[in-house]
């Protein structure tokens, strides 16, 4: 009788084997297939290189206001400072100049760090704390090209968007409040 | 090897396990729950930079310090109180905290329209230019004009006191008409006691931040009497208590248990409309147990004893009155359901407290009252002697802003003028003459002796928020033109003919002269928190623009380029007096100024303290002395208004001329409508020109307005009697309108008394407004005061049937 069933499908090693197969194309179609399904990538409407703007402290661009608040990516105002016309003859140098510094337009940057609404988050304490940029944020000193910007297509963020559990081991780690409201307000 | 149903299983079991332990169930859960935080209708705030404005909260004639928070500087994300505001000292009502909801409401009017159909179809309201409407406008009242027909032009206004009321009255002098009314408020009535008692017309104000005990005769003091922003501030030092005085008490005289009567030390729940009539006892149990300031009556009050009138008649004095068997607290108890022992306990206490003061004003002080029950409470406060130098009581001193341009017309002219004003043509004329809205609107509706070819209407909506405001509706009829300056399509401007829309009171220059019923001068400026939309208009420009166009010396007598540069010369003239002070971090807050202080000017010249205002900061000065700025025939407080045999009620009793009980009598056959129906006010609810935002609607309990309907409040026992229960659905019907109601049981309704809130019921705006509730103004009746024929309001017989 037990003869007769293992011989109608897997059973036994067989069986094992079938079943072992499932869960490892499953692994992999989870591992390997999804993360690529559900992220598109998506191109920044120009290059740019942190490389070649090395001359400059990273606060010049990435500025802070006089009450602390971060003032977010550089406005157009700072590359025309610059760039009011072409300082080389790249593609992308021409686009600066001739699509937005001509035409006093800002370009929309795709932010890899954007936060939900929900969050309330503010880099005056951490400057203050002194923490150090990367320890959030990617490391730019060696980066000739931007990365690509991966957009979950069921959230619209970033896949570097930082999660709230590094927020909160962070936290943990400094001592830090932990409580819901420090970020939900 | 045949893949059968069983390796297929086994296949799906690995599947499962191995989904289980890679990232897709954990991931979709996580993104999904992010997914469902940003669906297209909830609103993501701008991000950047983040400034604060400093103005002046012009929602209501409150005057509190208002500071707005914006990010980038052209999106308004948070109205605030401002702390540095001496009066509201950083407090804020719900109405200006939800302030915002106004500027980004999808019922603003973007443009001027053109009603291109019938009246009242809001399809036919079409876009126009700006300089069509204009030169629509501007071309019918140049053509009235020359055609000797100005006075046929009327406007009502909602906003006062301001340069923007100001700036309207010079506008109607120079052009020739004298039908400017504004919609009704507790002014009315106590500037016309104030003229009669003191012989100036300016309203009575109360230093209620001095006072120890505070008898409230149904005022709203929590539910948006006066300045609501001074009066948090104020319950805050009442509740505090000085070192040396000790917590206020407060008395609250009212039918219903309000919030104000609830958070009060004592509640005196007396029939709807006999406060007047309690205090009138209050009033006999003082003389008679001479508990009164008998010096101060002797001396600063005429008509206490027998008095002689402008006729030689000898005339009986109020203390004769106030002695009769009908002001005896047995009389007052029956009438007003008050015991006995109360009243003369109540009496006691007043007289003992070191500083007390009476006050009054019909709810918030948003209408007129009983000219008589306001002279009951003045003569309350007379035998207390609150009108001395240091007392609690006095008139509200002017602000000595720069007067407007003396106008070509000379004063017999004037006056030839303003006798024409329609309600004063119609039949019936009291005594005394107010706000006559309501003959007006009489006159208009039957257009006897002239008809009004014009009607413009300002920052009101008397389609909605005027009690009886079928009266509207049917002047309407007979109006040739209705013109709306409204920010909103309202229930007034869906009516209009021509709609040439305001900026908001966020978005323009503006101010508040004067806070009302605070002892204190007080001036502050309101500048715009952002830019309005390019589609609208600052009223006030579009007056100088018509005064500039139309001939024959309205130009002269509105001289200035725009609004900024009148209200700018305004300031110069109030620089100019030097007096006064603004409130900078050191000096007295205006509350501690008493009567006849002198304050140290701390601005330079005007450019200076318009430089001060415009940041946000305001200009006050110490109150005046009763007895100084009285200008009666006797130089006294006039109790016995000898001034009413001049104008002609020469040959009445004695009693018609003395503060007397004399409630007016109300429509409606008591059987057939056995319950009277009494509105009641919350902070939550505003009633008059803004419709209530939803952020405020959102603060409404349940038991008030569930979904779209309201309930009225009674008294568990009366509708036991009635078959009703919490919640049962109700007919309810008045002489004015039938409709139908929830029931909420409570403890705090008087007996046989109905209590519908007043705010709710608009059928304009959009649909987070429109359909709430039942308007009350649309159920209430208007009682004509004898004397001033002003409208007041205290109650409405109604019949409530089960549905």
């Amino acid at each position: 009788m037990k003869e007769e069933n293992k011989s109608a499908s897997g059973g036994g090693v067989m069986g094992g084997i079938i079943f072992l197969a499932g869960f490892v194309l499953a692994l992999i179609v989870g591992w390997v297939v999804f993360p690529n399904l559900l992220f598109s990538e998506k191109l920044q409407p120009l290059q740019f290189s942190h490389v070649s703007h090395q001359d400059s402290s990273c606060e010049d661009c990435h500025a802070f206001r006089p009450d602390g608040t971060y003032a977010g990516i550089p406005n157009i105002n700072n590359c025309k400072e610059c760039h009011e016309s072409p300082m080389g003859s790249s593609e992308d140098e021409r686009k600066l100049v001739e699509d937005y510094i001509q035409n006093d337009r800002e370009i929309p940057w795709r932010v890899y760090s954007w936060q939900p609404d929900n969050v309330y988050f503010s880099h005056a304490p951490h400057k203050a704390k002194e923490i150090e940029c990367k320890r959030c944020h990617r490391d730019v000193s060696e980066e000739k090209t931007l990365p690509a910007y991966k957009e979950n297509r069921i959230t619209g963020y970033s896949s570097r968007t930082m999660k709230m559990i590094e927020c909160e081991k962070c936290h943990a780690e400094q001592g830090a409040n932990n409580e819901c409201w420090v970020c939900h307000k | 090897m045949k893949f059968g149903r069983r390796a297929f299983l086994q296949f799906a079991a690995g599947a499962v396990g191995g989904t289980l332990l890679s990232p897709i169930p954990w991931q979709l859960i996580d993104d999904s729950a992010i997914w469902s935080q940003n669906w297209w209708w909830r609103p993501s705030p701008e991000r950047g930079e983040i400034t604060k404005v400093a103005t002046t909260c012009l929602l209501c004639d409150g005057g509190c310090g208002l500071q707005a928070r914006l990010v980038n500087k052209n999106r308004a994300i948070l109205l605030e109180g401002n702390p540095k505001n001496p009066v509201s000292a950083g407090g804020i009502c719900p109405l200006g905290a939800a302030g915002l909801q106004f500027l980004y409401a999808p019922y603003r009017i973007a443009q001027p329209l053109k009603q291109t159909k019938s009246r009242g179809d809001v399809s036919g309201l079409q876009p126009i230019s700006w300089e069509e409407a204009l030169k629509e406008l501007r071309t019918r009242l140049a053509q009235l004009r020359s055609q000797g027909e100005a006075k046929t032009v009327a406007a009502i206004t909602g906003q006062r006191p301001g340069s923007m009321s100001d700036l309207w009255q010079q506008f109607f002098a120079a052009y020739g008409s004298p039908n400017l009314f504004h919609m009704p408020t507790g002014y009315d009535s106590l500037e016309l006691a104030a003229a009669m008692t003191a012989g100036k017309r300016s309203p009575l104000a109360f230093a209620l931040e001095n006072a120890s005990f505070v008898l409230s005769f149904g005022t709203d003091l929590l539910e948006g009497w006066g300045a609501p922003g001074r009066m948090q501030a104020v319950y805050g030092l009442w509740r505090k208590g000085d070192d040396d005085k000790g917590a206020t008490k407060i008395v609250q005289v009212e039918s219903r248990c309000s919030l104000s009567a609830a958070k009060a030390d004592q509640w005196l729940a007396v029939a709807p409309g006999t406060e007047a009539a309690l205090a009138l006892g209050i009033a006999h149990v003082l003389v008679k147990e001479n508990l009164y300031d008998s010096e101060f009556v002797k001396n600063n009050v005429f008509g206490f004893d027998d008095w002689t009138d402008t006729q030689g008649r000898t005339r009986k004095g109020f203390r004769d009155l106030v002695l009769a068997a009908d002001c005896a607290p047995d009389a007052v108890s029956k009438r007003t359901g008050v015991d006995e022992a109360k009243i003369r306990a109540l009496a006691k206490e007043f007289a003992d407290a070191s500083n007390a003061v009476v006050v009054w004003g019909g709810g918030q002080g948003g209408l007129p009252g009983n000219l008589y029950d306001d002279l009951i409470f003045i003569a309350l406060n007379a035998l207390k002697g609150n009108f001395k130098s240091d007392g609690t009581v006095t008139l509200s001193p002017p602000v000595p802003l720069a007067p407007l341009p003396g106008l070509a017309m000379d004063a017999a002219a004037r006056q030839a003028l303003a006798r024409q004003r329609l309600d004063l043509q119609q039949s019936v004329q009291t005594p005394l003459a107010g706000n006559g809205i309501y003959a007006f609107l009489d006159g208009a509706a039957k257009g006897t002796p002239y008809p009004i070819n014009v009607l413009m209407v300002h920052e009101a909506n008397p389609a909605y928020s005027l009690p009886e405001n079928r009266l509207f509706r049917e002047a309407l009829a007979k109006v040739g033109t209705l013109v709306s300056f409204s920010s909103f399509m309202d229930e007034t401007t869906q009516l209009a003919d021509l709609v040439l829309p305001n900026t908001t009171a966020l978005e323009r220059f503006d101010d508040a002269i004067g806070l009302p019923g605070a002892p204190y001068a007080y001036y502050a400026l309101a500048s715009p928190i952002l830019n309005p939309p390019a589609g609208t208009k600052h009223t006030g420009e579009v007056l100088l623009a018509m005064a500039k166009e139309i001939r024959g010396g309205l130009a002269e007598a509105l001289p200035w380029s725009d609004y900024k540069a009148y209200l700018q010369y305004r300031v110069e003239g109030l620089a100019g007096s030097r007096k006064g002070m603004v409130s900078e971090a050191k000096g007295k807050p205006p509350w501690q100024l008493q009567a006849g202080d002198l304050v140290e000017t701390n601005y330079k010249d005007g450019a200076d303290l318009w430089k001060k205002l415009a940041s946000g900061l305001c200009w006050y000065d110490a109150p005046v002395d009763f007895f100084q700025v009285l200008d009666t025939s006797s130089g006294k407080l006039e109790l016995a208004l000898n001034a009413l045999t001049a104008k002609g009620l020469a040959g009445a009793a004695d009693q018609v001329y003395l503060p007397r009980f004399a409630q007016l009598a109300l429509s409606g056959d008591e059987k057939e409508y056995p319950l009277l129906l009494v509105t009641y006010r919350s902070m939550s609810l505003t009633n008059r020109y803004l419709p209530n935002p939803p952020f405020m609607t959102k603060n409404l309990w349940d038991f008030m307005l569930k979904g779209q309907e309201v309930f009225v409040e009674m008294n568990p026992k009366a509708a036991q009697a009635l078959g009703v229960g919490e919640g049962s659905q109700a007919r309810l019907k008045t002489l004015e309108g039938e409709v139908t109601v929830r029931v909420h049981l409570f403890a705090g309704a008087r007996e046989g008394v109905l209590y519908l809130p007043e705010g709710l019921g608009h059928t304009a705006y959009d649909r987070y407004i429109q359909d709430k509730g039942v308007n009350a103004n649309s159920l209430i009746e208007v009682q004509m005061d004898p004397l001033t024929g002003l409208g007041t309001v205290w109650a409405t017989r109604a019949q409530l049937r089960r549905a």
